[in-house]
């Protein structure tokens, strides 16, 4: 039992080529998705048992069994028995309490723990189709890039704005729904630095596929950098072009954007205020460089069908917002 | 018994010929091929509508389908797979073989049968019409709300879809009370309910789950329906509606309806598995019980649709016992079908292959469905393609493999000749590597994290060859139901072979002419046994003598 323990998992990590590109919680970086992964795999050796023996039983009887030519004496007529049926039942129903015990377990395991003051809280708002990072405690709102710190504890909130989401990061935690009227709780740690792929996991509208996430583990040091960094207030605009799209942004983007990096209000579009610190943009879909956002600022609408952003932006006012928004970092 | 076939007879002898007395039918085997044609060409759509979706599907970043129609056929491809395919084919082998197999001349409300069918393809259409006038349905077959609000879905789609499916569901319950009555009041002398063959006491489980589930359904969209046109707001949560509460009605019948779906197949599995083995149906009574036991726990495990709604612990903790539950009368069906094939004289028809088919792949929907019941394990996997491909062995491997079991086992009784058996084995075998094709790899799609119900994805992230490779299965799968029309259509052109008894069977529908007469059986049979045929052609070993 204890080597089909280790290498069940293992094929199955053959088959899973590319395993360790995907974002698969059976390549954890968390406590809580090792936890699940562990009970998925005990689950699967447990099934596979079932499934061998079954589909053993089912080809040695088809091919015993078979209706020979020229036979045609009649097979002996078994109606049932009695003391069988009563064990196949009975076993399933002992398996049955075997899972329930294990499902008991994990969650205890993957349950939240207490809050404590060194918990990181958020505030996870969804939206069609981005996400919305609120960073309570620290004053800062950020999208669809998440920065979490490695090992922290990080509680969060869960709150929609229009449909039901569901937040769900694979390899750092299972996912919760995200529910308008109702405010769910989560937690998630992690383990390791490095970046998580992340997804709605209910299906939102229109752009549901272009609704991502990516989660940046850093060290401390690091996070608490690029927590400074996003605490500063806007940089003011120093060229006529700066200055001009400067204007542009506070007059046609504002409605829709903020640029305060400590905004309350839940606005409709992401916070601008450190765009260019984040890597991707359009709901994690696309690199945030300056070519993809002219292209963006010129229509959105190819790069992502009936997002809310509709905009006519002529050339030169194209030149003088995106020489503001790259002062942005 | 001779005057009650006068009087049928009579009745009969006004109708005209032709494409009229089809409309008109009120014949039973008649409203039965109806159904059944009807929900083929429903298939076939439905069957379109998953190769684009693999098509859309087979590269990263594909630009096939835009993304509205990608949602729009997706949710097609559902409602019409569960609501316009599966149910109605149940519903025509019943109508067809019920009454044959309990000894009636017809169903019970003959008139309220044809009601029933001809509510059933209206229903359909119009619900197709919407592709017409401004859009298809675009949110999923379980038209989650919110997203099904006005604000979030503004074309007429989704009141197409509302409509629709209160007219299939009006449908459904017109039909199952039929069968109820039917199955209830005009049994054969003799043929007591724990001799009713397997079929009929699975299609009367799946009445009674529609007659109950289905009120659930009807509440919900009609509430759906009065929050987009009235302006009420029963899941508007801005004005104090609720999300889940659309969650709770549709699952509390969403779920018995994954029952309504299986139990048919498994009820023509239980009667083509014995018939080939030669042998009586291993533990009648625990298979029935199941059928029975798998209905009532059909309505206490809705909620494991919704474990990552952030529902409470304790609660959670309910809905997983129930689910693992459940698996325990499946598991008495799957042994029963093992030990009825045991020690056996088997004959691999094509209606052998595909049940024995439908027993090794509804295996392994039962056993990923474990994983899927596991509320930790669900975080993970909920939403993924591991359910796609769990719900996938169910009705595929499942539902649709039984039906296709049917389809060669019956075909004979209806039309007088046999499908071929060559073909047959070609489109067999075809489906089932087809199947697994598309099937399986979803599995470990679903465990690399791809969510279902997105019309794009990004490349490396490992999910490119598995996606191509469900693709070329699905095209498998596409050639394997060519072969079946082939067959089908090079069948009917055969000469007519008009065996009474083709398969030497044990129930009561091969105790009549192929295809039996309006008036069904020239003398109402009378029944000792399960297997009435049986006693008839072995009456040293007749079951009666074993039952009684």
């Amino acid at each position: 039992m204890r080597i089909l323990h280790k290498c069940a998992p293992f094929a199955l990590g053959i088959i899973l080529s590319g395993c360790g590109t995907s974002p698969s919680f059976l390549n954890p970086a968390s406590s809580i998705a090792e936890h699940e992964a562990k009970l998925y795999n005990n689950i699967l050796i447990m099934a596979l048992v079932v499934f061998v023996f079954v589909e053993i039983c089912l080809i040695w009887v088809l091919i015993r069994d078979r209706k020979l030519k020229g036979d045609d004496t009649l097979p002996q007529q078994i109606y049932g028995n009695t003391k069988l049926e009563i064990t196949w039942t009975a076993i399933p129903v002992l398996v049955a309490v075997v899972l329930f015990a294990m499902t008991v377990q994990t969650m205890k395991s993957v349950a939240a723990p207490a809050a404590s003051a060194t918990d990181i809280n958020l505030h996870v708002i969804g939206h069609r189709w981005w996400w919305e990072f609120d960073y309570t405690d620290l004053r800062i709102k950020t999208a669809n890039e998440l920065h979490i710190p490695v090992g922290a504890t990080v509680q969060i909130t869960l709150d929609s704005v229009d449909v039901i989401h569901s937040f769900w990061v694979p390899q750092l935690s299972g996912k919760t729904d995200v529910v308008p009227g109702q405010t769910n709780r989560m937690w998630l740690t992690a383990d390791q630095t490095g970046n998580f792929f992340g997804q709605c996991a209910e299906f939102c509208g229109t752009e549901h596929a272009m609704m991502r996430i990516n989660v940046v583990v850093d060290s401390q040091d690091r996070f608490d950098a690029w927590v400074a960094n996003q605490q500063k207030p806007v940089p003011q605009p120093q060229t006529e072009d700066e200055q001009a799209g400067y204007k542009l942004v506070s007059t046609l983007c504002a409605s829709c954007h903020s640029l305060n990096p400590g905004e309350t209000e839940t606005k409709v579009g992401p916070n601008i205020a450190h765009l260019f610190s984040r890597s991707t943009f359009a709901g994690a879909t696309y690199d945030l460089n300056e070519e993809n956002l002219r292209s963006w600022l010129h229509d959105t609408q190819p790069m992502k069908p009936e997002n809310d952003m509709n905009l006519k932006l002529t050339p030169q006012e194209i030149d003088e917002l995106v020489a503001y928004l790259l002062l942005l970092k | 018994m001779t005057a009650q076939t006068d009087i049928v007879v009579k009745r009969r002898a006004p109708v005209v010929g032709g494409l009229i007395s089809w409309l008109l039918t009120v014949d039973h085997k008649r409203i039965g091929i109806l159904y059944l044609l009807s929900a083929s060409l429903f298939f076939l759509v439905g069957g379109l509508e998953a190769l684009l979706i693999r098509i859309q599907l087979a590269r990263p970043e594909n630009t096939f389908l835009s993304p509205d129609t990608y949602n729009q056929v997706f949710t097609m491809h559902g409602t019409t797979m569960i609501f316009l395919v599966v149910m109605p084919l149940a519903a025509g082998f019943g109508n067809y073989m019920v009454p044959l197999m309990i000894g009636a001349r017809d169903m019970a409300f003959p008139k309220l049968n044809a009601l029933s069918f001809w509510t059933f393809l209206f229903g359909g259409l119009f619900m197709y019409s919407s592709f017409v006038f401004g859009g298809a349905p675009n949110f999923g077959w379980f038209s989650y709300a919110p997203g099904t609000e006005k604000l979030y879905s503004p074309t007429h789609g989704m009141d197409f879809w509302i409509l629709g499916i209160l007219m299939l569901g009006l449908a459904t319950t017109i039909g199952s009370l039929n069968f109820i009555v039917t199955i209830i009041q005009l049994r054969a002398p003799g043929l007591s309910l724990t001799r009713l063959p397997l079929f009929v006491w699975t299609m009367t489980v799946t009445s009674f789950l529609a007659v109950f589930s289905l009120p659930s359904l009807t509440t919900a969209v009609l509430l759906l329906f009065l929050d987009r046109q009235l302006g009420a707001h029963f899941y508007n949560v801005v004005q104090g509606g609720s999300a889940l509460l659309w969650q709770h009605l549709f699952w509390f019948f969403g779920h018995p309806e994954v029952y309504i779906l299986i139990l048919p197949a498994m009820g023509i599995v239980s009667e083509v598995i014995p018939v080939f083995s030669g042998k009586p149906l291993f533990g009648y009574p625990a298979v029935v019980f199941s059928a029975i036991a798998i209905g009532f726990l059909g309505f206490t495990v809705w909620a494991h649709h919704m474990f990552a709604t952030g529902m409470p612990s304790t609660t959670l903790l309910f809905f997983a016992a129930d689910s693992f539950l459940i698996g325990v009368p499946t598991g008495v069906k799957i042994f029963a079908w093992l030990a009825t094939m045991w020690k056996g004289k088997l004959r691999f028809a094509t209606p052998m292959l595909f049940a024995i088919g439908f027993v090794a792949m509804f295996l392994i929907g039962g056993l990923d469905g474990i994983h899927l019941a596991v509320v930790p394990v669900d975080w993970q996997l909920t939403d993924t393609y591991y359910v796609v491909s769990h719900l996938h062995y169910v009705l595929f491997g499942g539902a649709l493999f039984g039906i296709f079991s049917g389809v060669y086992y019956w075909f004979p009784k209806m039309t007088g000749r046999r499908l071929q058996e060559g073909l047959g084995k070609w489109h067999f075998w075809l489906m089932f590597i087809g199947m697994n094709l598309v099937f399986m790899p979803m599995h470990i799609l679903g465990l690399q994290g791809m969510p279902r119900r997105i019309y794009t994805y990004g490349a490396g992230r490992g999910w490119e060859v598995w996606n191509f490779v469900e693709t070329i299965g699905a095209f498998i799968i596409a050639t394997s139901i060519m072969i079946f029309i082939v067959n089908f259509f090079a069948s009917l052109r055969m000469a007519a072979t008009n065996e009474e008894d083709p398969w030497d069977g044990f129930t009561l529908e091969w105790k009549t002419a192929s295809p039996p007469p309006v008036y069904n059986f020239a003398e109402i049979p009378s029944v000792r046994s399960r297997r009435p045929l049986w006693d008839e052609k072995h009456p040293e070993l007749a079951d009666w003598r074993v039952e009684e």
